[in-house]
C-alpha cells in the first residue's frame, strides 16, 4: 500500500498547482461571479492546451488514455483555487457519457472537438425541484415523423448558456426510460436563464425546451438507457467532486492557520490558544481522511474496480468535511474572514454547492447503506 | 498512490482468517468486544503463537516474522474483526517487545522475546499514577540504585491486566534531582510482578469489570539489568514508543462486534410490519458509521505505511487514534439508541438482543477516548508537531 504520488502524480499535482496560481486571482474570482460567461475563455483555453479536456479520452478520439488519478489531481487542483469552469460537465458529463455509449460517428465529432477545447458542453437532466430522480425529469420527446420533438424544462443546467452543446435527459413517449439526446446549443426552440446561484450569476440555467426537434442519430446510444448511462458516470463524478473539495479545504485551511499565526490578540498568536489549536486540529482531521478517502475512491475508478459504495462515502465524507472546514474558517478569522476582501467567502459558496452537487450527505449514505445489505 | 495490497497479503489475511475462524468455532475462548483489554487467554495466545502470529513486524534476527505494520494490520483487522482474545500477548508483542528491540541490551532481548514470542509472559504497563495521567512527566514513583539493583517506590494506577501480568513495563524516576529537567530524569524497566514488595489491588471500572488496577511497590528490587535502554533518557523512548501504541487498528474495531450486531438487529427487528433497516433515518444513521468505520481504517493503513516506510508517524498517529476512538465512543450510543429500549438490556439479562454487547459497549465506551492520551492530549500533539502551531514567533 503506497499512499504517497508517484513521480508523474507528484508532477500533475504540482503543475497544476502552479498553473492556477499563476492563472487565478482574486479579482479574476470575484469578476466571474458577476460575468454572465461565469467562465474563462482565456484559461479554459490554456486547460486545452495543457490536455486536460482530452486526459480521459482515448488516442483515437484525440485523447490522452490517461490516469483518472492524474484527473482527479487535476481536480483537486481545481478546487484549490476555487476557479470556475464548465470542465466536469463537458469532459465527463458530455464526453465520457458518449465515449462510453454513443455511436462511432458522435465519438469522431464530439470527442476530438472536446479534448481540442473548441466545444462547450453540459449535461440536461434534472427538473426544476433539482432532485437526482428519473421520476422528476421534465423533459419529454415525443416521436414526430421519424424524428423527435423536445419540450419541457431541466434546470441546474451549468453554463448551458455558453454551450456549444447540450446533451438532454429526455423521457420518450415510444420506450420506456430515459434517452439521451445530443443537441446544439443553439438549436431553434431552446432557450436559457440565467440563475443566480450561490457560485454567481453566470453558472446555472433553467434551460426551456420548445418543440426542439432531433434525430435518431443525436440519440447517444439505445434510446431509452439515458438514465442508466447518467448513474454509470456516478462514481466518477463523485470522486471528482470529492477531490475538488479535498483541494478547497486545503485552502482553506492554509489561509486559517496564516490567520490565527498572524493575529495578535491578548499580546500572542491566536495560534497559541489551545482552544484554537483544537479547532485547528478539527480541521487538519477533516482535510486528511477527506484526502486519503477521496484518493482510495480515485484509485479504484482508476483500476475499474466496482466502486459505488467507495464514490459515495468519498463524495459524503469530502463533501459534508469540506463545509465544516468553511465553517471552522469562519469561527477562527472572524470579521476579516467575513468581508469580502477575504478569499474564504469563494470557498464557504463553493462547499455548499459542492456538499449538495450530484446527491448530499445523506443521498449518498443511501447508497453506502444500499452496499451493505440494509 | 496504489492501495493494493500484495498477493503475500491478500494471502496472509487468508491465513489469519481461517486461524480465527477455526479458534472461534471450538468454542472454548472468550470471543468479544474490548479483547485486547479485557479478554485474556493464555491457552488462547499460544495458539496464535503456535501460527507465528506474535511478532511478525519484529525483524527476524530478532525471532520476528520481518514483515511490515501493514502486514501487522491486516492480521489486526482480522483478529478484531471476531473480537479474539488477544489481551494475553497484545501489550507484549505491540509494545513492550518492540521497546526492547529498539532499546534493549542484549540480555533483555534473549531474555524476553522468546517469551514474548511464545505466549509465555504477559506484560503490563505500568505509566499513569495519581498525580501523572495526561501529564506523565508528573511521575513520582522512584527506582534508586542500590549495587545490583533498583529500588523502586512508589505507585501505579489504570493498570490494565496488573492482576495477571508477570512483568509490568514501568517508568520510573532514576534522577531524583530537583534541577534536572523532568523529561530527563525517567528510565524504563521491566518489573516482575511476583517480586516482593509489589501489591496489586483490584478497581472496578464504571461498566462494572475489573480490567485494571492500582499497583504499589514497597521497596521493590529489581535487578539493574532490567533497565530498558539509556538510564534518565526514558521519557523520550517512552514517547517513541506511544507513536507505535497509537498507530493500531485496536482504537478503531475494539467494539466492532457492536457494528455487526446492530446492522443484524436492524434487519430482523420490525416496525409496523417493516424491516428496520428500511426506516431512512436508521439507514441514515447506520451508513453514517459504516463511512466514518472505513475512513477510520483507511487511516490506520495510511500510519502504517508511515511505519513501513520508516517515518515516525507522531502526529499523524495521534491523529488517527483521536478519529478512530471518537468514532468507537459514536458507535456504542449510536446502536443503543436504534436498538431502542432493548439496547438498554446488559449481558445475561432475559430478551438482550445480541447478549447485551450493545449496552455493555456503551458503559465501556468513555474509555475508549482516554486510554493511551486523551484526545484533547493528541490534539495538543497534532497541533504543536504537525501544524506546527503555538510556537513562539521569531
Amino acid at each position: 500500500m503506497d499512499f504517497n504520488f508517484n513521480e508523474e502524480q507528484q508532477m500533475v499535482y504540482d503543475s497544476t498547482k502552479k498553473f492556477f496560481e499563476k492563472e487565478t486571482s482574486g479579482t479574476l474570482l470575484r469578476e466571474l461571479m458577476e460575468d454572465d460567461k461565469g467562465y474563462s475563455p482565456e484559461v479554459w483555453k490554456k486547460m486545452a492546451e495543457l490536455g486536460w479536456m482530452g486526459l480521459l479520452f482515448k488516442e483515437e478520439y484525440g485523447g490522452f488514455e490517461g490516469s483518472f488519478l492524474d484527473f482527479a489531481l487535476i481536480l483537486e487542483g481545481m478546487g484549490k483555487s476555487a476557479m470556475p469552469s464548465p470542465f466536469l460537465s463537458t469532459v465527463i458529463l458530455t464526453g465520457l457519457i458518449i465515449q462510453d455509449n454513443g455511436s462511432e460517428e458522435l465519438k469522431k465529432e464530439y470527442l476530438p472537438k472536446i479534448a481540442e477545447g473548441e466545444c462547450i458542453s453540459t449535461l440536461a437532466f434534472l427538473g426544476r425541484k433539482g432532485l437526482y430522480s428519473k421520476s422528476e425529469l421534465e423533459l419529454e420527446a415525443k416521436q414526430v415523423n421519424g424524428g423527435y420533438r423536445i419540450s419541457g424544462a431541466a434546470s441546474f443546467v451549468p453554463y448551458a448558456h455558453v454551450a456549444d452543446n447540450i446533451l438532454c435527459a429526455a423521457k420518450t413517449t415510444d420506450s420506456e426510460g430515459v434517452t439521451l439526446f445530443i443537441l446544439d446549443g443553439k438549436a431553434a426552440g431552446i432557450e436559457t436563464i440565467n440563475l443566480h446561484s450561490i457560485s454567481g450569476k453566470g453558472v446555472d440555467c433553467l434551460v426551456n425546451f420548445k418543440d426542439v426537434q432531433a434525430t435518431p442519430a443525436q440519440i447517444v446510444g439505445e434510446a431509452g438507457k439515458g438514465w442508466e448511462y447518467i448513474e454509470a458516470q456516478w462514481p466518477k463524478v463523485a470522486v471528482a467532486l470529492s477531490c475538488e473539495c479535498v483541494g478547497g479545504m486545503d485552502r482553506v485551511m492554509e489561509m486559517t492557520l496564516n490567520h490565527v499565526n498572524e493575529r495578535i490578540q491578548f499580546g500572542k498568536p491566536l495560534s497559541a490558544l489551545q482552544v484554537v489549536q483544537h479547532m485547528c486540529v478539527d480541521m487538519a482531521m477533516k482535510l486528511e481522511t477527506s484526502r486519503h478517502t477521496a484518493h482510495y475512491a480515485a484509485w479504484q475508478v482508476n483500476e475499474g474496480l466496482d466502486c459505488t459504495k467507495e464514490a459515495a462515502i468519498a463524495k459524503s465524507w469530502c463533501g459534508e468535511a469540506f463545509k465544516v472546514v468553511t465553517k471552522i474558517g469562519h469561527q477562527l478569522t472572524g470579521g476579516i474572514g467575513f468581508s469580502e476582501e477575504f478569499d474564504l467567502f469563494l470557498y464557504t459558496r463553493n462547499a455548499k454547492k459542492l456538499e449538495l452537487l450530484f446527491g448530499d450527505g445523506s443521498f449518498q449514505r443511501a447508497i453506502v447503506a444500499d452496499n451493505i445489505g440494509l | 498512490m496504489d492501495f493494493k495490497f500484495t498477493e503475500e497479503q491478500v494471502q496472509f489475511r487468508e491465513e489469519v482468517k481461517e486461524f480465527v475462524t477455526t479458534e472461534k468455532e471450538k468454542g472454548i475462548f472468550p470471543f468479544g468486544n474490548n479483547c485486547w483489554m479485557h479478554l485474556s487467554s493464555m491457552e488462547f495466545s499460544k495458539e496464535v503463537a503456535k501460527n507465528g502470529l506474535i511478532g511478525i513486524a519484529w525483524p527476524k534476527e530478532h525471532g520476528g516474522r520481518g514483515m511490515g505494520y501493514v502486514d501487522r494490520v491486516i492480521m489486526l483487522e482480522e483478529m478484531f474483526r471476531a473480537g479474539a482474545p488477544v489481551a494475553y500477548h497484545f501489550m507484549a508483542d505491540r509494545q513492550v517487545a518492540p521497546g526492547i528491540i529498539h532499546f534493549g541490551s542484549d540480555f533483555l532481548k534473549k531474555e524476553f522475546l522468546p517469551k514474548i514470542r511464545n505466549a509465555e509472559v504477559c506484560f503490563c504497563l505500568l505509566f499513569s499514577e495519581p498525580d501523572a495521567g495526561s501529564d506523565l512527566a508528573n511521575c513520582r514513583t522512584t527506582a534508586v540504585e542500590e549495587g545490583d539493583y533498583y529500588i523502586v517506590n512508589g505507585q501505579k494506577v489504570w493498570t490494565s491486566n496488573g492482576h495477571i501480568a508477570d512483568y509490568g513495563w514501568a517508568l520510573v524516576k532514576t534522577n531524583l534531582d530537583p534541577a534536572v529537567s523532568r523529561y530527563n530524569a525517567f528510565s524504563e524497566m521491566v518489573i516482575d510482578m511476583k517480586s516482593p514488595g509489589v501489591t496489586v489491588r483490584p478497581l472496578i471500572n464504571s461498566a462494572g469489570a475489573h480490567s485494571f488496577n492500582e499497583v504499589y511497590f514497597d521497596n521493590v528490587k529489581v535487578p539493574k539489568e532490567y533497565l530498558v535502554g539509556t538510564k534518565d533518557n526514558g521519557f523520550r523512548q517512552i514517547m517513541t514508543n506511544l507513536d507505535f501504541e497509537r498507530a493500531g487498528i485496536e482504537r478503531l474495531m475494539q467494539n466492532s462486534l457492536t457494528l455487526d450486531s446492530l446492522k443484524d438487529y436492524v434487519k430482523t427487528n420490525d416496525k409496523g410490519g417493516k424491516p428496520l433497516s428500511q426506516d431512512p433515518l436508521i439507514r441514515d444513521s447506520i451508513a453514517k458509521l459504516e463511512i466514518e468505520f472505513e475512513v477510520g481504517k483507511l487511516f490506520i493503513y495510511y500510519v502504517a505505511s508511515l511505519l513501513d516506510k520508516g517515518k515516525i508517524p507522531s502526529y499523524e498517529a495521534a491523529m488517527g487514534k483521536t478519529f478512530c476512538t471518537l468514532y468507537e465512543a459514536k458507535l456504542a450510543d449510536v446502536a443503543t439508541t436504534l436498538m431502542g429500549l432493548p439496547g438498554l438490556l446488559m449481558p445475561g439479562s432475559p430478551e438482550a438482543p445480541c447478549n447485551g454487547m450493545a449496552c455493555e459497549d456503551y458503559l465501556w465506551s468513555p474509555s475508549y477516548t482516554l486510554q493511551g492520551g486523551v484526545v484533547e492530549v493528541l490534539k495538543n500533539i497534532v497541533a504543536q508537531r504537525g501544524l506546527k502551531l503555538g510556537r513562539k514567533k521569531k
